[in-house]
């Protein structure tokens, strides 16, 4: 009796969770790589979803107004995450430092104001930046005029929206990165360090020879998570830029609901989502890819 | 802990002081100017050059949110949709975390990453077809359609099973000899030992699901009486569209911003060192 509980009991304790996230993540996912396929309106049961074969992908890399905006949208979420990883990644390590080191006091009240925006809504941030970015009467621009620097189109050009848009991920999340980069500073053992200095290496030659090859896997780990984040940019697109002007800030997350919900053309917006995922499985696998041919060198 | 090996000259430490204000000033600047600018009269809030300090508090702002929204409803809403998702995640992570933790059987491995590849997947690619099973419920424009889809994830069932497996198997076993049912074991004998670990979870996911946009704006599009306050905010800026509303739109954003910055907080030691545990034990 006693053991037939026992083997039931994984069963028991996962059953919940794995119901849960199969269902609504797993079904959900497979469904979108099946839809992906057919033609179908996202206000009508799956049942009425027609088999068209590989059509939906021709479209959405075609030469037709369906393909240009997907494309359009595509290369403006790859600008948009790899800037944000280009930035953020560096920036933690640098900030990381900072916070880690224990010269000057000030590091834990940084590490907190830092991580502060992280825990704050995105749409919030979005609403907040809208004004900061003000071309007239925004305090960024007039901060810039007192450095002689002139004023900044910001998100009202196609020019500049994007990088705006940039900047403003790149405030959010940073707190978040610089904590990663410190908890991967905090492992790096302290006779390394030493060693280092006893074989008469200096800071800058510590920090390349010793604290960036430990910090390896912790900075795998913040560019995958960072571009898995910035795929996700929606909330200052839906409510601040609608993409525009001019398209520059059309990014998938926000184009494939508009395309898929909003126009309940399920099958196109599902095949837009695949390409999304294959994309990601692609970059993320090249990511590691890198990392561990840095490693053997 | 030996942290800087080579010892700051004196003026190095005044410029290091220098770049730790200068930081700090720029990263809270975006807040600070948010409740600043709640605090203005609209004409304050549109002058050239900008006016960086109101005048006098003036606390309208806060009034004009509830006239145009139902702010009380919506904070209620977000507590709501929130507090919820967290028991859920809880309850869900807790057991699923014991068992790839404690347990031995077929398949664990293998169960356990496709779980946890579920974490690397944006939301944007489930949202068509999840948008339509919901609706197939007949949970679209509902709190419940809200939360039911978000009651396990798999960074919750990660984080336990990290914390769970050093938990020593004699204390379970203990408890076992003793007659203790399985839940019991896991809800009376583990959970208690690694209450800062579960607390930085609960912290976790009720901000995460106070925050969250995406999936209330696609499921309740026009219920606006179940809207959070994050949905609720983007009715603010379409009012009286133009610079004119600026000190609504921070107000509304301040109230919206509060309650997670509070638990951030009061509360940040769970946070940065679940942060922590998840990103060096991972």
């Amino acid at each position: 009796m006693m053991r037939r509980t026992r083997s039931l009991a994984p069963a028991v304790m996962i059953g919940p969770a794995a119901g849960f996230i199969g269902l609504f993540i797993l079904v959900p996912t497979a469904l979108t790589i099946w839809l992906s396929f057919h033609d179908w309106s996202a206000q009508t049961p799956f049942g009425t979803a027609e088999w068209v074969g590989l059509r939906n992908y021709q479209d959405i890399f075609g030469e037709l107004s369906v393909g240009r905006d997907f494309k359009m949208a595509l290369r403006n979420t790859a600008v948009y995450t790899m800037l944000s990883v280009v930035i953020i990644v560096p920036l933690s390590v640098v900030l990381g430092l900072i916070v880690h080191q224990r010269d000057v006091a000030g590091g834990q009240i940084l590490r907190t104001v830092l991580f502060a925006s992280y825990m704050v809504p995105m749409i919030a941030v979005a609403l907040v930046w809208s004004k900061l970015y003000s071309p007239t009467e925004g305090p960024l621009n007039q901060m810039l005029g007192w450095v002689g620097i002139g004023p900044q189109t910001w998100l009202s050009a196609p020019q500049t929206a994007l990088y705006s848009l940039v900047l403003l991920n790149v405030w959010q999340q940073i707190g978040y990165f610089t904590v990663l980069a410190v908890a991967g500073l905090t492992q790096i053992p302290a006779t390394l360090h030493e060693a280092a200095r006893i074989d008469g290496a200096g800071p800058v030659q510590g920090f390349f020879g010793v604290t960036l090859p430990l910090m390896r896997r912790t900075l795998l780990f913040s560019a995958v998570i960072a571009i898995i984040n910035a795929v996700q940019v929606f909330e200052p697109v839906a409510l601040i830029t609608q993409g525009g002007p001019a398209g520059s800030t059309s990014v998938l997350t926000w184009h494939i609901r508009r395309v898929g919900i909003e126009r309940s053309q399920g099958g196109l917006g599902s095949a837009m989502a695949v390409t999304l995922m294959l994309a990601l499985i692609v970059t993320v696998t090249a990511v590691f890819a890198l990392n561990r041919r840095g490693a053997r060198e | 802990m030996n942290r800087g090996v080579n010892r700051m000259s004196r003026p190095a430490r005044g410029l290091m002081a220098l770049i730790i204000v200068a930081l700090a000033v720029a990263a809270a600047f975006p807040l600070v100017w948010m409740v600043l600018s709640s605090f203005k009269t609209p004409e304050e809030s549109m002058q050239i050059p900008p006016v960086w300090l109101p005048g006098s508090a003036d606390p309208s702002a806060y009034g004009a949110v509830s006239d145009v929204i139902q702010a009380g409803r919506s904070l209620f809403n977000s507590a709501v949709i929130a507090s919820v998702t967290t028991a859920g995640i809880l309850v869900t992570s807790i057991m699923a975390g014991f068992a790839f933790a404690k347990y031995r059987f077929a398949g664990r491995d293998a169960l356990f990453a496709v779980l946890i590849a579920t974490m690397f997947l944006p939301p944007i690619v489930t949202l068509i077809p999840l948008y339509r099973m919901v609706s197939e419920m007949g949970l679209s424009g509902s709190l419940v359609g809200v939360i039911l889809p978000n009651l396990a994830n798999a960074f919750g069932i990660f984080l336990m099973r990290q914390f769970i497996a050093g938990v020593p198997d004699d204390l379970i076993d203990a408890a076992r000899v003793d007659g203790a049912s399985e839940l019991r074991v896991v809800f009376a004998v583990v959970a208690p030992t690694i209450v800062p670990a579960i607390a930085a979870l609960a912290l976790f996911a009720f901000v995460y699901h106070w925050n969250t946009y995406l999936w209330p704006l696609t499921v309740l599009q026009g219920s606006e009486r179940d809207y959070p306050i994050v949905l609720s905010l983007g009715r603010l800026l379409g009012y009286n569209r133009g610079a004119m509303n600026t000190p609504l739109v921070m107000a509304g954003a301040t109230i919206a911003v509060l309650p997670p910055l509070a638990l951030f907080i009061f509360l940040q030691r769970f946070f940065v060192d679940s942060m922590v545990s998840a990103a060096v034990k991972g």
